[in-house]
């Protein structure tokens, strides 16, 4: 399928072998520092595949451009995945979640001087309405059920803004006792925005962030892949 | 802010080409002079009289709608498109690329949601291996 791909495979794991085979066993063995080399790290496992540092398998991924369309039926529906990424990125409604003084830096977005509305941004009241939740503060356990619900609610599909530290990864109150330790254990996040809090200017660019990612949403073509 | 009358004399000055350049990329009919080009190809432009205030300087993108992001701004023109400086890097040594021995060669964007992102990987050697089971024949 991508031809490209092939010898540049064949040369990535042929290299660890060498590596392998070359490694003298003897001063290792020598050796009373329990420290390996970096190439000790290339590993195999038992069925000959070859391994990356932390165990997994090693797989390789073709290149952006090494991918072609195959096909009108590809290009009929790279167009239609346009068309509703498009229709999706430009009315981006989201589901206001604002927990902390992170919401007032949110408020600031929707405000003349951002101006969200110009980029079809609009705040609903109803999770029903809402395609993006953006959690704004901190999320305690009292409110963690809460958020998930409020999650549950939004229709697909539906994408979630973590907007400042608290919601990243707890930040201040990373130690307390009543507080999530991130968002993301409790809905999956697409976007995380830094910062304590982020401005106004940051959490727009995190938007648009959102927005390059459901750009290169492959809606169709991953119908039809399957 | 765009009247009529505001939106005809831009497209006099700037032509009709340009006027559907500027349409499908800003939003608004803008004049302006070209300050400079940074090394990628984008483009800046001044109008420091007749523009609102914060409005006075714009950057048209190389890269074509919707792929172009504020990040592609290199940090000399970006401190004088947010007006940090006054000169613009085309005639302030200070703010030209290249000078620092810490600079990367070129200007990197941010690559988030790209294949170039940055993934974390680890290079600790993991701390426990898992073993095939054998089962005993009963």
């Amino acid at each position: 399928m991508f031809p490209m791909a092939r010898p540049a495979l064949a040369g990535a794991l042929a290299r660890p072998q060498l590596a392998l085979c070359l490694r003298p066993q003897a001063i290792a063995a020598l050796s009373t520092s329990s420290v390996k080399s970096a190439t000790a790290l290339e590993r195999q496992s038992s069925t000959g595949q070859s391994l990356t540092a932390s165990g997994k398998v090693r797989t390789e991924v073709p290149l952006g451009s090494q991918e072609k369309k195959e096909g009108a039926m590809q290009y009929v529906l790279t167009t239609l995945d346009q068309v509703a990424n498009w229709a999706r990125q430009s009315s981006l409604w989201p589901m206001t979640f604002g927990l902390a003084c992170c919401a007032v830096e949110m408020m600031h977005l929707s405000t003349p001087r951002y101006d969200q509305d110009r980029l079809g941004i609009i705040f609903r009241a109803s999770p029903r309405q809402s395609d993006v939740m953006i959690v704004a503060g901190t999320l305690t356990n009292k409110m963690a059920p809460a958020l998930r619900q409020v999650y549950d609610q939004m229709p697909d599909p539906r994408w979630v803004i973590s907007m400042g530290s608290c919601a990243n990864g707890g930040g201040y109150y990373h130690y307390s006792y009543s507080v999530v330790r991130g968002c993301d254990r409790i809905v999956p996040v697409d976007v995380y925005v830094p910062g304590c809090p982020p401005t106004s200017e940051a959490l727009m660019y995190g938007i648009f962030q959102l927005q390059k990612k459901m750009r290169h949403t492959r809606i169709t073509r991953m119908w039809y892949r399957r | 802010m765009s009247t009529v009358l505001r939106t005809l004399r831009n497209i006099r000055r700037i032509g009709l080409k340009e006027y559907a350049h500027q349409m499908q990329n800003i939003g608004d009919t803008k004049a302006g002079t070209l300050i400079g080009t940074d090394r990628w190809g984008n483009k800046y432009y001044e109008n420091m009289e007749e523009e609102l205030p914060l409005r006075t300087r714009w950057v048209d993108y190389k890269t074509t709608w919707p792929e172009f992001q504020p990040c592609q701004v290199e940090p000399g023109w970006h401190a004088w498109i947010s007006y940090m400086v006054d000169t613009p890097p085309n005639a302030d040594k200070v703010l030209q690329p290249g000078l620092r021995h810490y600079e990367v060669p070129e200007h990197r964007p941010n690559l988030t949601q790209t294949r170039a992102a940055f993934r974390t990987y680890s290079t600790t050697r993991p701390k426990y291996s898992a073993w095939t089971p054998v089962a005993a024949p009963r």
